[in-house]
């Protein structure tokens, strides 16, 4: 009995030396923190946690700009503030009103008590409804706020230019969408009020104190160098317990989600009591830290109310005493006000310090927010191009060199020269990294080429609206992206003012309708985000069918068939066929027969367009092509 | 919340500690009032110091000693909670990975995280709470009301009317609210799911020129969620106003009863302040309410997503032995081969009419299959999308069970061989990569726990990798993942190849996992794969890699429509014929093919 009573206090303590954890924990712990910062978002993140502090870089700038986006409400963000000013002072007079009385009218005598309880009445009144009007007008104008910046930030991720996508992690993106917001709105709504009336709480409690007795006010701050100092030993503690905590949390919680996604390999390799001896150990090692980060950041109310509690008894004790010997004008009222301030007055303090963590978490949040907002858009560029009624088709690459970034040594295209005519068929071949989808990337202007040019029916794709450009393109890339909603809305995505039978009509020159109907619900079946619910093979033959029902004059496949088997294959090469009449057309392509009806192969190496030609003739070169074309099969 | 009280159980005298600490600390809280009356009615107006260093000394210690309870309660409470947490997470995942692949099946893999992660910490803090806080909250209410009686019966009994109306008050907004804040939480997850599906599909967007159309959409999302975030704030931000404003109309109440009471002579001022002072108390127990029984709903979602867990019959359960203590492979084998102590596999595969459709569905993805293989054979199978060919293979490791007819190896029906056993004897090489977090080295090792480095240099020259692999700085010591080299998905492809290959399995499974390879690259595999003395089951699409395998099965809807070899499937089938030609061409090309042999 003893032995399990004294457990609790029998936990290790854990080491600290988070600096020299263990890479792969830490590799883990990350990206358990990065999907667990997306997965909340929303309302009712945990309480009482601090989380990691995030601070500004720039202060004034940052803030400076939240006032733009709250200055729209100008007057009524003044109506609110005069709000608080009341109700703070409404709420400070309560109790004042209330030692008055005891003092004054309880025994009889005074003015007139039915009076004196009336304007108390009032006060009251007014009290609950100054902040019942700040809080709902806050509310409003923060909502309006966060909504506007919520808009203008997704507007903004469609004008960014695609490289910027390529730099950050979409984890990133979409924290700063969700978490940063949220910690935006929550901080308008609440935070900034809060913080607001606790400092004017505390200066008129300090006021109407020090002005009853400057005595008791003395004894009733004694309590605030203790609680400074203890809550300095507690957080000096809790800082580093919860980072370990935190990490640990983060390790057990990526193993838990690596060995679950890979459930499939455990089983077939029948490693259950592995992974479970290795989860053993992570779960082990934040039973040990999270009961020490638990245990030291729960003395934290109870120091509160343990100094709450003293300074109630010294206000108590040497207040009466002070009252007995008739000292100055400490009353049995003044005590009950005293007792009420005491009470209320570590509440601001309290409010305060978390309430400043919060908006501080904000701001980092709004800047977060404003980096996106200030990246430089795609359509900087575009003040002189022009829009494209009609294309032709023909395209040409001459003298095109790219690389993706200064880190990359070397360019990743080089010296890429070749023109397709309209209607043209080109097959781009070449090992992996040769740099076949960088050259499609190119063509669609998601990436500028650092040298040459390319040009669409002869005019210079710069001097093109991006927009424009691509709405005479469709593509059908590799990862045949499918968004949440009908089999119908998908295809219709194509074009967005396409019929039913139009849609039908293009599934069917994808050879996507038979499957289509027997999926239960057919054309309105609705699919998952990201396509989930049909084979890769039917997401391909989707947005095989999304492209045809654009009507491109050039058109994009890459390596849209690879994950297609060689049935379905067959089954959709005619609708291919039927789709590439008449139009340019780029493939990626691994299958020969594809590569074989091609006009012209442009075989890439290494970044380097090395051959160009027609199937037949660059076999009888006998160079790269030849071998890349015999590959496998020449080697015995 | 009976799961729950099941792992308590365990730390019930440390729960049993905390709250009686917590009651300790309420004690003195009640109390607190009672002495101020006494100090008022005994001390100032009987003109008594005495009395005043008394009580007031009183009231001292009972602070201390209500804050010595409360660093106790910190202690006894954090051990139970993290000691529950502990065991939970500890006895779900061992259920988890219990689980047959079917029953795991029937989760999302998804929602079995979440329950492992954040519905355990919120229920870990659940308990946390309530051994500190929770409990708290009631008892201070129905204690203020008692001690008001007790103090003044006929203005206690104030207090006795107004907190029950204004308890169901609080409860009936909070149920309001949370209904409400529902709907704003699905308002942000749809939001939320439509900027990541943005994200994703960025690219598209763009080259479909849909911007406009996807940011309209966004606009309705933001305003469905602002017009929804107002309004559930509104009802909360109400409640509180109105609450204070009916306990201080109380407090008035109070005020003008206690002045008639003191004038009858039928009440002391002390006693008067005491009653006012109990309303207070509760006024600030009553706000903390919605925050708790917040919590509350919170904890007991999670909790029934947990029990659903725990609760889930599995009658073919894979962990031998579920107890604290598993019996871990080590000891059962010795750890020079994973194959001592079995009974050897020789890798003959027989299906004898074998049907299959998945748990809960209806449509059959298998039908009456029958084939046979030799050991040291290989079958490639051949099919279009969905026609079963990934199905047919799971059911060899046992992942899944055929629903009608028999696999046997050799000669033994497998359902009679021991899961384990029989994996060990399989190396599995799955159709999406799946990688683990670590160094080349202990990902291949996977495949074979305690393999030395000859063992794991052979399967990486085997598939294909090593020479890649000593190109690396870091050589096998290279980390994969978030922190380590990003690899393509041929090379991801071979190292997964490699880690069925380190087993030195009896019989080998390629789900087509060669997707990703050149041609050339491909063959070098497949020739390496030969000389192995294994059974080799595997899924492609591309004819060089079928040609040469003694048995081609081609799947059509599920059904076997076609199997031999390559020149009998040439002459007897009219589909593989045009799969052939699709990739080969007609006539004068085929000599290409004929030069693999």
């Amino acid at each position: 009995m003893f032995k399990t009573f004294i457990e609790p206090f029998r936990h290790p303590y854990p080491k600290l030396d988070v600096a020299k954890g263990n890479a792969e924990r830490d590799a883990q712990a990350e990206r358990a923190m990065a999907q667990e910062k997306q997965r909340r978002g929303g309302h009712g993140g945990s309480r009482g946690m601090p989380g990691p502090k995030i601070r500004a870089k720039n202060w004034s700038g940052t803030l400076g700009r939240i006032w733009q986006y709250l200055s729209v409400h100008r007057a009524r963000l003044g109506a609110v503030l005069l709000m608080v000013v009341f109700s703070s002072a409404l709420a400070l007079l309560g109790p004042y009103m209330v030692g008055m009385a005891v003092d004054h009218y309880l025994e009889g005598g005074g003015g007139s008590w039915g009076l004196f309880l009336l304007g108390l009445l009032a006060v009251y009144a007014g009290s609950s409804l100054t902040t019942w009007l700040q809080n709902i007008w806050m509310i409003e104008i923060a909502q309006e706020t966060v909504y506007r910046m919520r808009s203008e930030l997704f507007a903004q991720l469609h004008k960014l230019p695609i490289p910027f996508y390529g730099k950050r992690q979409q984890g990133d993106i979409m924290s700063r969408l969700t978490n940063d917001m949220d910690n935006v709105s929550s901080t308008l709504n609440s935070s900034a009020i809060q913080i607001f009336s606790s400092v004017l709480t505390l200066l008129g409690t300090l006021g109407v104190m020090l002005y009853l007795s400057p005595l008791l006010t003395l004894l009733t701050f004694l309590v605030v160098p203790l609680m400074l100092a203890g809550m300095r030993w507690i957080t000096k503690r809790t800082g580093p317990l919860y980072r370990k905590r935190q990490q640990d949390l983060g390790s057990l919680n990526g193993y838990i989600e690596e060995t679950l996604s890979g459930q499939r390999i455990i089983k077939a390799f029948s490693q259950e009591q592995r992974v479970l001896r290795n989860f053993r150990e992570r779960n082990e090692a934040i039973l040990s830290s999270g009961f020490w980060a638990q245990t030291i950041s729960g003395f934290i109310p109870k120091l509160m109310n343990g100094l709450n509690n003293l300074s109630f008894a010294m206000v108590a004790g040497i207040g009466a005493i002070l009252a007995i010997r008739g000292h100055g004008a400490v009353t049995i009222g003044v005590i009950i006000v005293f007792v009420e301030y005491a009470r209320q007055f570590t509440r601001p303090l309290n409010d305060l310090a978390n309430q400043w963590n919060t908006l501080l978490s904000a701001i980092a949040g709004a800047e977060r927010v404003f980096e996106v907002l200030d990246e430089q858009v795609e359509a900087s560029d575009e003040a002189e191009a022009v829009e494209l009624d009609s294309v032709h088709g023909a395209v040409a690459f001459s003298g095109i060199a790219f690389s993706y970034g200064e880190d990359d040594k070397g360019n990743t295209l080089e010296d890429i020269s070749f023109a397709a005519k309209p209607g043209e068929l080109i097959a781009l071949v070449g090992p992996t990294g040769a740099g076949k989808t960088t050259l499609i990337q190119l063509l669609s202007r998601f990436y500028e080429p650092s040298r040459g040019t390319i040009t669409i029916d002869g005019r210079d794709t710069r001097t093109i609206r991006r927009e424009s450009l691509r709405s005479h393109m469709a593509f059908v890339l590799q990862d045949s992206f499918l968004f949440q909603g009908t089999v119908r809305e998908n295809i219709r995505y194509g074009r967005l003012d396409a019929t039913d039978a139009e849609v039908e009509e293009a599934a069917k020159l994808a050879n996507a309708h038979s499957f289509i109907v027997r999926l239960p619900g057919g054309y309105d079946k609705v699919l998952d985000v990201g396509g989930g619910g049909i084979s890769q093979g039917q997401r391909q033959l989707l947005g095989i069918a999304r492209a045809i029902l654009a009507n491109p004059s050039i058109l994009v496949l890459d390596e849209a068939t690879s994950s297609i088997d060689t049935v379905t294959e067959i089954k959709i090469q005619e609708g291919l066929h039927r789709l590439m009449q008449g139009r340019t057309s780029f493939v990626i392509a691994h299958r020969l027969n594809t590569i074989r009806m091609a006009d012209k192969i442009i075989v890439l190496k290494e970044g380097r367009l090395i051959e160009q030609g027609p199937h037949e003739e660059l076999l009888s070169q006998r160079g790269f092509y030849h071998s890349l074309y015999h590959g496998g099969l020449m080697e015995e | 919340m009976t799961v729950i009280f099941g792992f308590l159980k365990k730390y019930r005298v440390a729960a049993i500690s905390a709250i009686a600490m917590l009651l300790i600390e309420l004690a003195v809280e009640l109390i607190q009032p009672l002495l101020i009356a006494r100090i008022i009615d005994d001390g100032i107006r009987e003109g008594n110091v005495a009395v005043a260093w008394l009580w007031g000394g009183v009231l001292t210690g009972s602070a201390l000693l209500a804050f010595l309870g409360g660093i106790g309660s910190s202690f006894f409470a954090a051990h139970v909670s993290q000691g529950v947490g502990y065991d939970l997470r500890d006895k779900l995942y061992e259920k988890v990975q219990s689980f047959s692949y079917e029953v795991f099946n029937r989760f999302a893999a998804s929602s079995l995280i979440t329950r492992l992660t954040g519905d355990i910490t919120v229920l870990q803090d659940m308990i946390f709470m309530s051994l500190r806080f929770a409990t708290r909250v009631p008892l201070l209410v129905l204690g203020s009301v008692v001690m008001a009686l007790l103090v003044h019966a006929k203005l206690g009994l104030l207090l006795t009317v107004m907190v029950p109306i204004l308890l169901w008050f609080v409860l009936w907004m909070i149920k309001k609210a949370a209904a409400l804040f529902r709907t704003v939480q699905q308002r942000t997850d749809r939001m939320n799911g439509l900027i990541q599906e943005n994200l994703t599909g960025m690219r598209l967007i763009r080259v479909f020129v849909r911007m406009g159309h996807e940011i309209g959409r966004f606009q309705r999302r933001n305003r469905e969620l602002r017009e929804d975030s107002v309004t559930a704030l509104r009802l909360t931000e109400t409640t509180m106003p109105f609450l204070l404003f009916v306990m201080n109309a109380g407090i008035i109440a109070v005020l003008w009863f206690g002045r008639l009471e003191i004038q009858s002579g039928g009440a002391t001022v002390g006693e008067v302040v005491a009653v006012i002072n109990y309303s207070l108390r509760t006024i600030g127990a009553l706000s903390a309410l919605s925050w708790i029984m917040n919590s509350f709903s919170r904890a007991s979602a999670s909790e029934g997503r947990i029990r659903e867990v725990l609760t889930t019959d599995d009658p073919e359960a894979e962990l031998g032995v579920i107890t604290g203590n598993p019996v871990y492979l080590e000891d059962r084998n010795d750890a020079d081969g994973p194959n001592v102590g079995l009974t050897e596999v020789h890798g003959e595969i027989e299906f004898s009419g074998v049907s299959f459709h998945y748990p809960g569905r209806d449509e059959a993805v298998l039908e009456q299959v029958s084939f046979t293989v030799k050991p040291g054979q290989r079958v490639a199978i051949m099919g279009a999308t969905g026609s079963g060919k990934s199905s047919l293979i799971q059911l060899v490791p046992r992942l899944y069970e055929p629903t009608e007819g028999t696999i046997r190896i050799d000669g033994r029906d497998i359902r009679e061989i021991d899961r384990t056993e029989l994996r060990h004897a399989i190396g599995y090489v799955p159709q999406e990569v799946m990688l683990f977090t670590g160094t080349i080295r202990e990902n291949i090792a996977w495949g074979l726990e305690g393999a030395d480095d000859g063992q794991i240099e052979t399967a990486a020259r085997r598939a294909q990798i090593h020479e890649m692999v000593t190109r690396l700085p870091l050589g096998y010591k290279t980390r994969l993942g978030q922190r380590g080299v990003n690899l393509s998905g041929g090379q991801k492809q071979r190292l997964s190849i490699a880690r069925a290959l380190v087993r030195q399995p009896s019989i080998l499974i390629l789900d087509d996992s060669t997707s990703a390879l050149d041609v050339r690259t491909e063959a070098a595999l497949l020739e390496e794969v030969s000389h192995l003395s294994c059974t080799t089951l595997l899924v492609t699409q591309k004819i060089s890699a079928v040609a040469s395998a003694d048995l081609i099965l081609l799947l059509d809807d599920g059904r076997l429509i076609a199997s031999g070899k390559h020149e009998e499937l040439l002459e007897s089938s009219a589909l593989y014929r045009r799969i052939y030609e699709s990739q080969y061409g007609k006539e004068g090309e085929v000599q290409h093919v004929q030069d693999l042999h």
